[in-house]
């Protein structure tokens, strides 16, 4: 498979911290990538930097052949990010909220509604998408982002901490939605400090501790390598 | 084009929000209560008015007193009987001025010897109404006096022009501006002038305050909703991003300071025919001394509005870039309201061309002085002043704008912050 995004030597820093000190990984098409790593790791970093949101000190990062620091607007055209504590226009209403993010990747109104009731189907909301965003709870927040990144069907969805702050079944939930959205052909770049999400969820990972990628492979190869029943013993053995 | 309407129409509709329009119908409100309150006042003060009088000489000069008060738009409501229990009575009334002709007033006025009459003010508040009705009884006192002391220089010089002996020497008074001359008093032409344009400096003010706080809070509300982030990943540009958070703080800046000035106008009655009649005498003097603005003047006043707008959205999208919620983007916009202070005052209150040189300086290197006196330039025809305040704020817009669009587009907009502990920006 051919890779969509490749990411070598990524380099950080925040005046004397050093985020990133070198990260290196691809995401091939069709795939479910995951950054495994506890807080401070440097996976929203990597991240952030792949939306185009932080510059990188030094590396490259190649997306469809395009290069990030020449050609960021290419990025932006084809990616969908979702950060890790987003949030929506308080006073939109979902679909409004909805329509509007919709009308910046569409070539016209049809393709913005039609965007639109994917991301209706996708998050499940139904009437609730009548209401002010204002009066959503974190889990009815998060499945309007998720089908907000997810309805345009980008090249590649940036998804940093999907299930941060949710419960156990909106978890499962969003879980699916990710799923059954690769099905359709798109790759997934997603970070999480949870392991056995990301085991879940991932068709390859890779461990990073202090801007540092320690190993990368499918959660299957990782686990014989490290003799582990699952990525957090993995994880801890890598460090060793 | 699209995107730039699509997040253009976000803007205006996330600025003009429900708690928005509430507060601008509650001033608009509130300026019509203080208005009805102010208006009544008014009413009261020029409709005709009771006024108590005791008459103890019942004199022609003092019965003719009496008529003059009736013709000056007074309901006359005359007492007898002891001076003490007539000012009682009246201080129980509702009456609040009673006017005292002594006993002996009529024998000793016409005898040209000292006399005098007792006028008593009841002070029941600060109303206008018992203001003005002591005033109009003191100018028919000065009028008589001037009536009587007519008679005595007559009657004591047959041959000379009373007027002539009390005011032998008359002033004509012209005022000169640049190479026009025209008769007038330069008092009666500045008063004119300050009536016709009080109201500038104000509707300045809040354009700018109401555009640069809606811009500081847009992007504040951005960062504390946690919604910036997802914006700047969006296909748009970030000089876009800027350019319609500013132009949407316009959109309802403007709005806002047109529904405050409205009910501020409304309030306190400053209408056009007042003004007009006021000035109409001395327009005509005006225009002899060219202290009128041409269409020229007022496109001038407008680049350099624009100009100085520009520079309150621009410098306001930096303080709201280090604001990093709601609470911080109040307490930032406090350096903003402080610099349009200095020349709103000094507008108001001072001339700034009769300030020293070091003065002068500090005041016009901030951008927001420039059209506050850029009118009185224009008029006078300073219009180099004019144009060195276009110059120098065009500069300024240039070097924001260009540090405003470079720090969207770099990592700045979101790590940059102020620290208030250590009271040091980060960039």
């Amino acid at each position: 498979m051919a890779a969509v995004l490749e990411v070598e030597g990524l380099k950080k820093r925040y005046g004397s911290l050093e985020a990133l000190k070198g990260v290196s990984f691809k995401v091939e098409e069709g795939e479910i990538f995951g950054l495994i790593g506890p807080n401070g790791a440097g996976k929203t970093t990597t991240l952030r930097i792949i939306a185009t949101l932080l510059t990188p000190t030094d590396g490259r990062a190649t997306f469809l052949g395009y290069d990030l620091k020449k050609n960021p607007e290419k990025f932006r055209e084809k990616i969908s990010y979702l950060p890790e504590e987003a949030g929506a226009y308080r006073n939109m209403r979902g679909i409004d909220y909805l329509n509007f993010m919709a009308r910046f990747y569409a070539r016209n109104e049809a393709e913005a509604k039609e965007f639109v009731e994917r991301a209706v189907a996708i998050c499940g909301l139904g009437e609730r998408l009548k209401d002010k965003a204002g009066t959503y709870s974190k889990g009815m927040i998060r499945k309007l982002l998720l089908a907000r990144a997810l309805m345009t069907r980008p090249a590649l969805a940036i998804l940093d901490e999907p299930t941060s702050g949710l419960d156990v079944i909106n978890s499962l939930e969003v879980r699916e939605m990710i799923k059954g959205f690769t099905k359709e052909g798109v790759s997934v770049l997603l970070s999480s400090h949870n392991m056995l999400e990301v085991e879940f969820l991932s068709d390859r990972v890779a461990l990073i501790d202090q801007g540092v990628i320690l190993d990368s492979g499918s959660p299957a190869a990782l686990k014989e390598k490290y003799q582990a029943p699952n990525l957090e013993i993995v994880f801890r053995r890598a460090l060793q | 084009m699209r995107n730039f309407s699509n997040l253009l129409i976000k803007e205006i509709k996330e600025l003009l929000n429900k708690q928005l329009i509430i507060s601008l119908v509650f001033i608009l409100v509130l300026f019509n209560f203080i208005g009805s309150i102010t208006k009544s006042e008014m009413k009261k003060a020029m409709a005709k008015q009771k006024v108590a009088v005791l008459d103890l000489d019942r004199s022609d000069i003092s019965r003719n007193l009496i008529g003059a008060l009736n013709m000056a738009g007074f309901i006359i409501e005359e007492k007898t009987g002891e001076k003490e229990r007539v000012i009682g009575e009246v201080r129980d009334s509702g009456l609040d001025l009673l006017v005292v002709f002594p006993e002996g007033f009529g024998q000793l006025a016409s005898s040209f010897q000292p006399v005098t009459v007792e006028t008593y003010s009841f002070l029941k508040g600060l109303s206008i109404s018992g203001r003005t009705k002591t005033e109009v009884v003191r100018a028919l006192i000065n009028s008589t006096n001037d009536y009587l002391s007519n008679e005595f220089l007559k009657k004591k010089i047959p041959d000379a022009d009373p007027k002539l002996l009390k005011a032998p020497i008359k002033n004509r008074e012209f005022v000169v501006v640049k190479e026009r001359q025209a008769e007038g008093s330069a008092s009666m032409i500045v008063g004119a002038l300050t009536a016709q344009n009080f109201i500038l400096p104000v509707i300045l003010m809040m354009i700018i305050l109401y555009s640069a706080q809606m811009v500081i809070t847009a992007i504040a509300m951005e960062k504390q909703n946690k919604t910036l982030e997802t914006l700047l990943t969006v296909p748009i540009s970030r000089g876009a991003i800027v350019a319609a958070k500013m132009l949407g703080a316009t959109v309802v800046g403007l709005l806002s300071a047109v529904i405050y000035m409205y009910g501020f106008r409304n309030a306190f009655s400053f209408s056009d025919t007042d003004v007009t009649k006021a000035l109409g005498g001395i327009t005509p003097i005006l225009k002899q001394l060219g202290l009128t603005i041409s269409t020229q003047g007022y496109v001038l006043f407008g680049i350099s509005l624009f100009l100085t707008m520009l520079c309150a959205l621009a410098l306001a999208t930096l303080l709201g870039v280090l604001a990093e919620d709601y609470r911080t983007a109040q307490a930032l916009s406090f350096p903003l309201v402080f610099l349009l202070m200095i020349p709103y005052f000094i507008s108001l209150f001072a001339d700034i061309n009769t300030m020293s040189l070091p003065a002068k300086i500090l005041v016009l290197a901030i951008p927001f002085s420039h059209p506050f006196f850029a009118m009185q330039n224009i008029m006078f025809g300073n219009l180099n002043m004019v144009w060195l305040g276009i110059g120098y704020n065009f500069l300024f817009v240039a070097v924001l704008l260009w540090w405003t669009t470079r720090i969207f587009a770099t990592d700045r907009v979101l790590t940059m912050k102020l620290k208030w502990g250590k009271k040091k920006v980060v960039l």
